[in-house]
């Protein structure tokens, strides 16, 4: 194995598709926030909410375009982030080693993880909910509220605000952990590739049983 | 020799055909059959909205009396109470004043 070998871990389309996910998705975070506690006056929350709908629009074509571009890519998503086993209940009861390794400086034994850990997968999970309800409850709130019976125009903003929320906590512990994860950082905001010996401390399932040489491949 | 940056990449075969039918299939569900109901559920409101609105034109068109100002009742408050409309009585009875409660609420 060469000491400089790589694996492209995510493709150009997938970094695009979180290029657009991160264009919309923080100022969409922060301007719920702000329309939530509302602490400034008529006229800027007005335009919170305007900044609100277009990042939210962005969002959604975002979304609309990669489910319809790469169906093959979300499927595979999909599947990884559904599939649990006892490997994660394991991971789980040492929330994969991460408060011991920030807060005691020890490294104790994970199971060995496939592309995701388990942790990811909880996120992709929620993250695939979660937006398909704020992109579906936003837009209906947005485009016909006059036309939804009042009962269900309240449920949906009741959603919106309870899904929202919860994402927005947990994108923050995404972000913190993205950046500690600097390879992959570097891999999802730039070049795709991560190095094949990082691959394979972290991710062994995955560089055992998915990985494949491009020379072989062709 | 390859030129590309990278030396290894994910089997693209990954994912059988049964389970991508399956997973696919199961997204578009997901979003299509609420989709269909929240739909549902509009138009069967406004269907509602739209009798209603019809039984009171309706009401309107067979009305012996359809105007206010023609109400015997009203008629007869102006004459022995309110005076004339928008006399002295009737605007302090009937109207109100615009007051600036935004401050108070912020």
């Amino acid at each position: 194995m060469s000491e400089h070998a790589s694996i492209l871990k995510h493709p150009l389309r997938i970094r695009m598709f979180h290029y657009f996910l991160v264009l919309s998705f923080i100022p969409l975070a922060a301007t719920g926030v702000a329309l939530f506690l509302k602490p400034f006056d008529e006229h800027d929350m007005n335009l919170l909410m305007r900044v609100h709908v277009a990042a939210g629009a962005i969002l959604t074509l975002d979304a609309v375009a990669f489910f319809v571009l790469a169906l093959d890519r979300v499927v595979l998503f999909t599947k990884r982030a559904f599939t649990f086993g006892m490997n994660d209940v394991k991971w789980f009861a040492v929330l994969g080693g991460y408060p011991q390794k920030f807060l005691l400086r020890k490294k104790v034994p994970v199971p060995p993880m496939g592309k995701y850990n388990s942790g990811q997968k909880l996120f992709g999970a929620c993250i695939l909910v979660g937006g398909i309800l704020l992109i579906g409850t936003g837009l209906s709130l947005w485009l016909f509220p006059h036309v939804l019976p009042h009962v269900l125009a309240r449920t949906f903003g009741d959603i919106h605000l309870i899904v929202g929320l919860f994402l927005t906590l947990f994108l923050l512990v995404h972000i913190f952990l993205g950046i500690y994860m600097f390879d992959d950082f570097k891999a999802m905001f730039l070049h795709g590739r991560i190095p094949y010996d990082e691959a394979a401390e972290v991710a062994p399932l995955w560089v055992q049983g998915e990985i494949v040489s491009i020379t072989e491949r062709t | 020799m390859s030129t590309e940056p990278y030396q290894y990449i994910e089997d693209p075969l990954n994912v059988s055909r049964r389970e991508f039918l399956t997973i696919s299939g199961a997204l578009i569900a997901l979003t299509a059959l609420p989709a269909a109901v929240v739909r549902r559920m509009a138009v069967k409101r406004n269907d509602y909205i739209r009798a209603r609105a019809t039984g009171l034109y309706q009401d309107d068109t067979n009305a012996k009396i359809r105007v206010s100002h023609a109400n015997q009742g009203v008629m007869r408050l102006y004459q022995d109470f309110l005076g004339a409309p928008l006399g002295a009585v009737s605007e302090e009875l009937l109207h109100t004043r615009y007051i600036d409660r935004n401050r108070a609420l912020a």
